[in-house]
């Protein structure tokens, strides 16, 4: 069966990301066809009936978040883009952003369009230089021909969309994390309730979704909701970019429905392992935050549920894979430094226990561990775990509970050791 | 940024509304309640409370303590510290009390293994950081991190690496000290300077671990309120530099009293130890100064102690042979309290004879109390002294939070007592008239007119007869015949009338030395000598004369004043 | 916010150009609140200078209507605000896991011992300063790093080699 191309469909075509060229394959027709013919209800029952779930980490259904929206109208409502993509392992939302801005331009006028939103504002990361740059033209474009600002295409719904870039912070991609940041404050994500949908940007009615969930919608409206849900599996629908890097023979992108096999994207798509002589070890399948999977368990489904059984997460979808010669003390040390330089620093159990983890990781991995340090570790993350006010908490305490738990002997082992046995060839 | 605990409700499930979670299956014996509140059961124990209410709130009304660190009822909610998270039933995380709304039927736990497994939890992270500077901080005794170790920690930190390292001596502030490694970045600090004071000198800077107070470069905590932050900071990280190492906290005993620096009366604390004052700190008080007082004002005490002291009477011969039996030096080089007033009753008897009552005057400081203001009336009245003058001390504006360019404590007590407002004017046309010897007797209660530049200490001496009645070793007392030394700020009780008609009663902290005795007690005396009639015997007699006689505090007594005072209806 | 700052609404110096300082009074009323004109204009002000000294956050502040340590905050809050001047090549390179994983260290090592400064520092002549940063989304192409605002796929120690020999004659 072949797999049709829809989100990278357009990716490998010369100058993809220029309007001419996005125009020329069919874009902004299905936006032409909605301002016309479909109501904005109509637009937003269409999402949802999709099951499309949000593609940032969470993998809540978009729609279902859009009918959080207050039926009032007493303050504008606003959408805000998430492009801060910072989870490691992640490059799906820069590869649109790059290559097929107006796929995902298209989407967020549609969106707009079904919430009664007038204003809409993208936030990217700051370190995306020329994904900035891009998509700043590919607005430009829009203005001047139409799909953006007063009376689009003569339809009376009118749209701005503002660039926002961010300052280096991973924590900006939580959702209200990036409100702060874009109010132009440090980026401490907000307490909740109350929601974004109720109470968000400047206090007003906010929906936030992801670059590659927006990108989505243009193909919802052009060819159905119904469509949408023949593609991947019950509950987990659409087609999916995934992301695999680390040791993999081709690392990069591969478009897939939700649902694919990961052996099969590991070997079929992404060239299998690096080195013939060294197996598979380890594999995160979606970003650096959800638990780790040691070999053994790496034959599963890549969608939000089946991997939420196998007690995992879809998460961002950017897989990282690990061969034998990786030191997993050495990897959850890595991961645990990154972790708490990215700590936004609010609350106290990740404030002190992300530079904790960093501490008792050191000391293993230089030989200065003591029998109880794993147990330690584990009974940190407890204490971290689901006591935060944000998910970074989770995301903290899941690897270092996950990587822990899979590979108990290797810790104990470091434990007993003056120097790491895996040397050199680790990740050091 | 992945966020695997956004709630995931059935499509159909209502939004999350901000008022928490959906209510619990109908327990027994929720209490009924009006339209605007809730009920609910928090440790098995039924509550109501008003909708809006945040649990942490709605648990101390029934003596249900949640612990905590960065909630302050007079700042925003940052929820930040984690220290107050309760269980919620039918809520599968925890919940922070601080943040979450009542809800009717709601069911709250806040003992059980779980909450105390996370409270263990929690100290335990804020302590690996701190410092174990317990023996040299000035919050030991007052220490929330101390308090909830004892109740709610583990007895022992698993902790064996280095701690971070701050700055422990930061010269935040002209009058605040702060100490980077026992900050909890509870952020009770900058709420304040954002919020109350606005005025926005302090932030985090830096993030995860490494977060930390801080000024803008080269820029101080420097507003006038800024001895709140010092109040409010949950730990020793901000100390006040008047009192950095100057008491241990457990000798310390609070008397409660009102500020004398101005005209707002803030409701305050005096810790006294050793018959000393160490320290004036806000007393919450919603009628009159919220959780907050200025900084002028936690020095109060410090003239008392710092200025030289009229610890005994004097008595200096008057011009013209005036004066009592005995002689110029009226009994002798160490007169007693009766012996010097005997003489000031002669000598301002004597002027008037000379020159007629209307050459005589009297300086009635708005400082005074009540009691002291009433008695002064009735004495002067007695002495036939007509002419009450009371002096103004104004100092820069009124500001848009607690301080009064008015910088006495009962001007509005004064106006009320029929005593006159503070009048610059007349205050002048005195001075003009003694210059003049127009005037030729005066009394002054607890003013320095020579040492404020009101009157010229030369005018003073050419009066015939001046007695004055004060604590201070002051020039004015230089150039008294009489001095009478009475007590200061702190020593002796009586009520203030604040700018706003707000009356409220201050306390005797320390014991005067010497042979002073409160101003009340002199001008009672006084009175005597001119046949002044009544007991007066105490403070609280006096007051109640006060509301017996004055109708604008009818009904009023010090048992109807209690801790936070009382609107003077006729105010 | 509050006010209370010392360059607040004066135009005591100006520590950027005219067209910088136009630009930025152009970002006051492009978001519908004057506060979100905070983050893209410490970014117009890096872009010109470099770097951002207190001069510049105090008159940034005053711009805005901020105090200047609710500036200070947030400056130190991202790590792409540079609060000392950086090389005029500021090399950063990605430590996350995947980058790590192939190598990202070895390429590090290379450029520490090729311009002898160590991450944070900038070299004598200022040309130079290097970086640890954390994943910059381009997994890809690990081991990765940023020159300025140039994306490069260090895949190896000889190409960090040359990579130091372009910026050295300036391509």
């Amino acid at each position: 069966m072949a797999y049709e191309k829809l989100l990278t469909r357009n990716i490998h075509r010369d100058n993809s990301h220029t309007i001419d060229v996005y125009l020329a394959n069919g874009g902004y027709q299905a936006l032409r066809r909605v301002l016309k013919e479909v109501s904005p209800e109509r637009m937003l029952e269409e999402v949802k009936t999709s099951g499309l779930r949000g593609r940032g980490g969470a993998g809540f259904p978009a729609g279902v978040k859009w009918s959080f929206l207050p039926k009032t109208r007493d303050k504008p409502r606003y959408l805000c883009v998430n492009a801060d993509e910072s989870e490691p392992g992640t490059f799906k939302d820069r590869l649109l952003i790059e290559k097929d801005p107006h796929l995902v331009l298209e989407g967020i006028i549609l969106s707009a369009y079904a919430i009664d939103c007038h204003t809409a504002f993208f936030y990217i990361r700051g370190e995306f230089h020329r994904g900035y740059r891009v998509f700043q033209k590919a607005i430009d474009e829009a203005y001047a021909r139409g799909f953006l600002g007063r009376n689009i295409l003569g339809s009376g719904y009118s749209l701005d969309v503002l660039t926002y870039r961010g300052a280096g912070a991973y924590i900006c991609g939580e959702e209200t994390a990036l409100l702060e940041s874009l109010e132009g404050k440090r980026g401490l994500p907000r307490l909740k309730p109350p929601f974004p949908a109720i109470v968000g940007l400047y206090g007003c009615p906010t929906i936030i979704n992801n670059v590659e969930t927006l990108a989505n919608v243009p193909y919802i409206a052009e060819r159905g909701a119904a469509w949408f849900a023949g593609i991947g599996r019950p509950k987990n629908t659409g087609p999916k970019l995934f992301c695999l890097s680390g040791h993999v023979k081709r690392p990069g992108v591969y478009e897939a429905p939700l649902g694919i096999p990961f052996m099969e994207l590991l070997n079929e798509h992404a060239g299998g392992m690096l080195h013939p002589d060294r197996p598979l070890k380890a594999a995160v399948p979606g970003g650096s935050s959800m638990k780790v999977l040691p070999a053994p368990r790496c034959d599963v489904l890549l969608d939000f549920d089946s991997l939420a059984a196998a007690g995992t997460s879809l998460g961002s979808a950017g897989g990282m894979v690990m061969d034998s010669s990786t030191c997993m003390v050495g990897a959850l040390l890595n991961l645990a430094e990154f972790y708490a330089h990215e700590s936004c620093g609010q609350c106290t159990p990740c404030r002190e226990g992300t530079g904790w983890f960093v501490k008792i990781l050191r000391r293993l991995e230089m030989g200065e561990g003591r029998p109880e340090d794993p147990d330690l570790l584990l009974d940190v993350a407890r204490r971290v775990e689901g006591n935060t006010i944000c998910p970074f908490g989770e995301a903290v305490a899941w690897p270092v509970s996950s990587y822990v738990t899979e590979f108990r002997s290797e810790f104990d082992d470091h434990a007993t050791r003056k120097a790491c046995p895996f040397g050199a060839a680790s990740v050091r | 940024m992945p966020e695997p605990n956004v709630p995931v409700p059935a499509p159909e499930a209502p939004p999350p509304a901000a008022a928490g979670p959906a209510p619990a299956p109908p327990q027994p014996a929720l209490p009924p309640c009006g339209p605007d509140e809730v009920a609910l059961l928090i440790d098995g124990r039924p509550v109501v409370a008003k909708k809006g209410t945040t649990v942490l709130q709605a648990a101390g009304t029934i003596g249900v303590v949640v612990p905590h660190y960065c909630y302050h009822p007079g700042l925003s909610v940052a929820g930040n510290c984690r220290m107050c998270l309760v269980e919620i039933e039918k809520v599968p995380k925890l919940q922070i009390g601080c943040a979450t709304q009542v809800a009717q039927g709601m069911v709250v736990k806040t003992t059980t293994d779980r909450v105390k497994d996370t409270r263990e939890g929690i100290m335990e992270f804020l302590l690996i950081n701190h410092p174990l500077d317990c023996p040299i901080c000035d919050q030991a005794g007052e220490c929330r991190l101390q308090q909830y170790s004892a109740e709610y920690g583990k007895g022992r930190s698993r902790f064996v690496e280095e701690k971070i390292h701050h700055d422990k001596r930061v010269p935040i502030g002209a009058r605040v000290t702060f100490d980077g490694e026992r900050c909890i970045k509870c952020t009770r600090c900058v709420r304040f300077c954002d919020e109350v004071s606005r005025t926005g000198e302090l932030t985090l800077v830096d993030r995860g671990g490494h977060a930390i107070i801080d000024t803008f470069p080269g820029m101080a905590l420097d507003n006038a309120y800024s001895g709140n932050t010092v109040d409010i900071c949950p730990v020793g990280a901000l100390t006040w530099k008047p009192f950095r190492f100057a008491a241990r906290v457990w000798f310390l005993k609070n008397v409660p009293s009102v500020c004398g620096a101005c005209a707002r009366g803030c409701s305050v604390d005096l810790a006294t130890y050793q018959n000393r004052v160490h320290r004036i700190t806000p007393r919450h008080n919603p009628e009159v100064n919220g959780w907050w007082m200025c900084d002028f004002g936690r020095q109060t005490y410090a003239p008392v102690q710092d200025m030289p002291r009229l610890a005994r009477p004097i008595v200096r011969p008057a011009p013209g042979g005036a004066g009592g039996p005995g002689g110029t030096a009226g009994g002798g080089a160490a007169p007693s309290m009766g012996e010097a007033i005997d003489q000031a009753a002669a000598i301002l008897r004597a002027a008037a004879t000379r020159h007629g009552a209307g050459a005589l005057a009297a300086l009635v400081s708005a400082r005074l109390t009540l009691e002291e203001m009433h008695l002064a009336k009735k004495a002067l009245a007695a002495a036939g002294i007509a002419r009450l003058v009371v002096p103004p001390h104004e100092e820069g504006q009124d500001d848009d939070l607690l301080i009064r360019k008015d910088r006495t404590p009962n001007g509005r007590g004064a106006g009320l007592l029929g005593l006159g407002a503070p009048d610059a004017a007349a205050v002048a046309a005195l001075a003009a008239d003694v210059a003049a010897r127009k005037v030729r007797g005066l009394v002054i209660l607890g003013e320095d007119p020579a040492g404020d530049g009101l009157i010229r200490a030369e005018a003073l001496r050419t009066l015939d007869a001046l007695v004055v009645v004060d604590w201070r070793a002051s020039a004015t007392v230089e150039a008294a015949h009489v001095a009478l030394p009475s007590c200061g700020y702190g020593e002796s009780e009586g009520v203030y009338v604040n700018c706003t008609g707000h009356a409220q009663r201050t306390r005797a902290a320390v014991r005067p030395g010497g042979l002073a005795v409160p101003v009340w007690s002199i001008l009672r005396e006084i009175g005597r000598r001119f046949g002044l009639g009544g007991a007066h015997s105490s403070a609280p007699a006096i007051f109640d004369d006060i509301a017996a006689t004055v109708p604008a505090f009818a009904g009023m007594s010090y048992r109807a004043l209690g801790e936070a005072g009382a609107p003077v209806k006729g105010a | 916010m509050s006010g209370g700052g010392a360059a607040q609404g004066s135009s005591a110096t100006v520590p950027v150009s005219p067209e910088t300082d136009r630009r930025i009074d152009a970002l006051l009323t492009r978001y519908p609140r004057r506060s979100s004109a905070l983050l893209p204009a410490l970014h117009l002000v890096q872009d010109e200078k470099g770097w951002i000294s207190d001069e510049s956050m105090a008159y940034v502040a005053g711009k805005i209507g901020v105090s200047p340590a609710f500036v200070a905050g947030v400056v130190s809050f991202y790590t792409m605000y540079h609060r000392r001047p950086v090389g005029k090549h500021h090399i950063q390179v990605c430590r996350t896991l995947s980058c790590m994983l192939r190598g990202g260290r070895d390429v590090m090592n290379r450029l520490r011992s090729r311009l002898g400064i160590e991450p944070g520092q900038v070299t004598t002549d200022g040309r130079f300063s290097l970086e640890w940063v954390e994943c910059l989304g381009a997994c890809d192409t690990a081991p990765c790093a940023q020159v300025n605002d140039e994306d490069v796929a260090l895949l190896d120690p000889a190409q960090a080699d040359a990579l130091i020999e372009r910026l050295r004659q300036g391509r």
